[in-house]
């Protein structure tokens, strides 16, 4: 057996699909979450079950890349139950949507999610209309208390009926469904479609485009907009039977503080000051402590067994790695990717994509981009993933940019670790205003000069809610234990070779080779060449690569203050780390990574060059 | 039918008129349309032999009835021309210009009718006015209150720009204050941004503004949710105010 969820962005699928199927997929209050179909297994007495979730979306007319797959997987009936979710709370927008998944005709659930929100606005939901009309089981849940979400297997299992609806259209409309079904034979819902321009058919296409024009010239209205209001008023009716009671709680309205120019632009500079505050002095805080513990419970006792020089050596580099690794984990990347979790859960994202609409415009791109650019600051990797919500090309090039010279976590760690570490706060933010700057000039060069359409943006203001701890940290963990499991181990190998490499002398010929360069251009010793090539992997490697090649975890002692400045500057701008250009040709392509990644290394060269110049 | 040429002189003399009455001389038509004085002589000379035009006594030429009818029709193709071009689909007001000039001599009455009516799908209430622009109301002039070039060049404007609102109908969403409760009447360029009709934003429709800030960002409340749009779209909502 096989169903799929499918709803409106922000009514809870994710959530219900991860309390189905026990996988982690991720949760977050903002359109475009889910860009893929997500697939799992479940059990339900003895019998095998794949769940299939798929991505939000408004309509199954629109054009934007989730609403096509989603068109194409119903198109292909590839799955035996449709398990329909909406948010009780915004009930007759997503009845919208139903009625159009209706028409396939497959055999359907529907789950009201968000039962307990709805209650607290003081409306009464009856399910009874809705089962009537569509003929199928109507389930009242809360997924973010679990509530009911174990009925919905076995219904999706008792549906085996395909649901039968009826739009009232317009009689222009009816008219049209009539004579194109005797013209070529198209179904009720293959009509509608064609009407709209869609399918496969061209005879029937041919045909509906010219009833379509007709109706046009008659109603001065486009096929599509009479298609909507009439599923739209139809959907209006279904809900006035559905919500029974509305007294109506006034809530505390807090858009009336976040969207304003005043005090809403101060919040959301604040916020994101804030987030980086906080990382650093807590991150930093921490960090200090784990370092301090691994010297004196590990680091000290290896030395003080006295091994043979290789093993020695070898076992330093593991334990420092495993030192600035951990270090770095818990302290910076964790705390990021919590303080981001809330942000997206709380549904904020959507307000700051608002407030930051018209400066958007100045870069390029729209008001979305913010979450893409928000995003990078954790990890640049799903920023760049994220850049799909922007509609064209043009907006996709310039984010995928931008989106790669914000500093992440792990350049926050280089920031933090070296700058802030060893120089002081102020020159570790004046890294970020550096970098802002650029980021802003390469924004202004870009919109001017890339080639292509600019779109506007209309973005749902999901609705605000109270991010849950448990769900915020899980998400937090989940994308942690990435970081652990995937990079730290490339972090230890990396080290070992390292090591190897350095007590071998090899390091020592390259070293004297590039000195001269580096030392040229950068005033930077050799082997902070090294550490920015291993910083290509993972730029927090470059960190650590620096304190094994310097010998120390005490940076300040072997290199001056300028030094370690610039070091930081180059590394944050340097090159992409090589899971972004992964992602970077996945999504733009091999012509705009290479461009991404010869832009970032001309720009870290030159600034840091050019600073050296400068401050020297 | 004219060939395109003889309706671009007739097209231009009557420009030049304004009211279409008033006698042109060879040199203001040799201006308007950038030819050669032989060539243009020779083509007056040829439109006052078919009684097209009338050739008066000071060397200066006058429209015929019978060139007046052609005159006004082409030029009216123009205007609806240059405002479907611009106003429905965005294209550039001088681009337009020159675009109409073109179509105008190949595009048949029956389609400009057509054309025109589409235009006008402003919802009953609105006198059949398209709210958007001020060609649609010259287009109700009958041919003799004809437009002088002044008027012309006003609707070179680029479109929704400078353009006030009167009373409380014929405004966009951008028009309008926080806190209005207004209806749409019409989208310009209704086949793009196809999301704000599956959000419900559709002629016919009751939104409220919940938000307008200062750089003309906009929030709206319809069905129940919140949504928010950039000001360039905001432009293309058209909307009236409620009963």
């Amino acid at each position: 057996m096989k169903f799929a969820l499918i709803g409106n962005p922000s009514v809870g699928k994710s959530l219900i699909f991860n309390q189905l199927t026990g996988l982690g997929v991720e949760v977050s209050n903002y359109p475009g979450t889910t860009v893929e179909l997500q697939r799992g297994n479940t059990c339900f007495q003895r019998e095998m079950i794949e769940l299939v979730d798929l991505p939000g979306i408004y309509s199954l007319d629109g054009e934007s890349g989730e609403e096509a797959l989603v068109r194409r997987f119903l198109e292909q009936q590839d799955t035996d139950v449709v398990i329909a979710v909406l948010s009780a709370t915004r009930l007759e927008r997503n009845l919208y949507l139903l009625l159009q998944v209706a028409e396939y005709g497959l055999p359907m659930v529907v789950v009201l999610n968000m039962v307990d929100e709805a209650a607290k606005q003081g409306l009464e939901i009856d399910p009874g209309p809705i089962g009537d009309l569509l003929g199928v089981e109507v389930i009242l849940t809360a997924a973010s208390q679990g509530k009911n979400i174990d009925r919905i297997i076995p219904a999706a299992l008792a549906a085996t009926r395909p649901v039968k609806v009826e739009v009232p259209y317009d009689h222009h409309i009816e008219a049209a469904i009539r004579s194109l079904g005797k013209i070529s034979a198209a179904d009720r819902k293959e009509s509608i479609r064609a009407l709209q321009g869609f399918g496969e058919n061209p005879d029937l296409l041919e045909a509906a485009q010219t009833i379509a024009e007709e109706i046009e010239s008659r109603h001065r209205m486009t096929v599509a907009q009479i298609i909507a209001a009439n599923r739209h008023n139809f959907a209006h009716q279904i809900a006035g039977l559905t919500i029974k009671e509305k007294t109506l709680h006034q809530k505390t309205d807090l858009d009336g503080i976040l969207t304003r120019v005043i005090p809403g632009i101060p919040i959301l500079i604040g916020i994101l000051l804030g987030m980086l505050l906080v990382v650093f002095v807590v991150g930093s805080f921490l960090e200090e402590l784990i370092v301090e513990l691994f010297d004196i419970f590990l680091l000290q006792p290896f030395l003080a067994l006295g091994l043979p020089p290789i093993v020695d050596a070898l076992g330093t580099a593991l334990i420092l790695a495993l030192q600035a690794g951990l270090g770095i984990a818990f302290p910076y990347v964790f705390l990021f990717y919590i303080i981001i979790s809330v942000l997206e859960d709380s549904g904020y994202m959507t307000r700051a994509a608002f407030l930051a609409d018209n400066a958007m415009h100045r870069v390029g791109m729209h008001g979305g981009a913010v979450i893409p650019l928000t995003l990078a600051f954790g990890c640049n990797v799903p920023a760049i993933m994220s850049v799909r919500l922007l509609h064209s090309r043009r907006e996709r090039i310039i984010a995928s940019f931008l989106v790669t010279m914000v500093p992440c976590s792990a350049r926050t760690v280089i920031i933090a670790g070296i700058v802030a570490g060893f120089v002081g706060i102020g020159a570790a933010f004046s890294v970020y205003a550096i970098v802002f700057a650029l980021i802003v000039l390469t924004g202004l060069v870009l919109s001017r000069i890339t080639p292509g359409e600019q779109f506007g943006m209309i973005m749902e203001m999901v609705p605000l809610r109270r991010p849950d701890t448990r769900l915020v940290m899980r998400k937090a963990w989940m994308r942690l234990s990435e970081f652990l499991f995937i990079a730290m181990p490339l972090l230890l190998v990396g080290s070992v070779v390292l090591g190897l490499l350095e007590f071998f002398g090899i390091m020592a010929i390259f070293e004297g080779f590039v000195e001269p360069y580096t030392m040229a251009l950068l005033g930077l010793p050799g082997y902070s060449a090294t550490a920015l090539i291993f910083g290509i992997l993972r730029k927090e490697m470059a960190f650590e690569t620096l304190a094994i090649l310097a010998g120390t975890a005490d940076l300040g002692a072997v290199l001056s203050s300028l030094q370690l400045y610039i070091f930081a500057v180059v590394t944050v701008l340097f090159i992409p780390c090589l899971a972004t250009i992964t992602v970077l040709l996945r999504e733009v392509g091999s012509r705009i990574t290479l461009a991404v990644t010869i832009y970032t290394v001309a720009l870290g060269l030159f600034i840091g060059g050019l600073m050296y110049r400068i401050l020297a | 039918m004219l060939p395109s040429t003889l309706e671009d002189y007739l097209e231009a003399i009557f420009t030049i008129a304004g009211d279409g009455g008033r006698s042109v001389g060879s040199q203001e038509v040799v201006a308007a349309l950038g030819t050669e004085e032989a060539a243009a002589g020779a083509t007056v000379a040829s439109l006052v032999r078919e009684g097209y035009l009338e050739q008066l006594a000071d060397d200066t030429v006058r429209l015929t009835e019978k060139g007046l009818a052609v005159a006004s029709r082409v030029a009216r193709k123009h205007r609806v021309l240059q405002c479907f071009l611009t106003e429905m689909l965005g294209v550039d007001a001088d681009a337009a210009d020159k675009e109409a000039c073109t179509l105008e001599h190949g595009i048949s009455d029956e389609t400009i009718d057509r054309l025109s009516s589409y235009m006008d799908s402003a919802p009953p209430g609105h006198a059949g006015r398209c709210p958007a622009c001020e060609i649609c109301t010259l287009e109700r002039e009958t041919p003799d209150e004809a437009i002088d070039r002044s008027s012309m060049s006003d609707l070179r404007r680029p479109p929704g720009r400078a353009r006030h609102c009167r009373g409380r109908d014929a405004c966009t969403l951008l028009d309008c204050k926080e806190g209005d409760t207004v209806r749409v009447a019409m989208i310009r360029g209704p086949r793009r941004n196809r999301r704000l009709l599956d959000l419900g934003i559709f002629p016919g429709e009751i939104v409220q503004i919940r938000r307008k800030l200062p750089n003309h960002s906009v929030v709206v409340r319809v069905k129940g949710c919140d949504i928010a749009i950039s000001p360039e779209i905001a432009m293309s909502i058209i909307v009236e105010s409620c009963p």
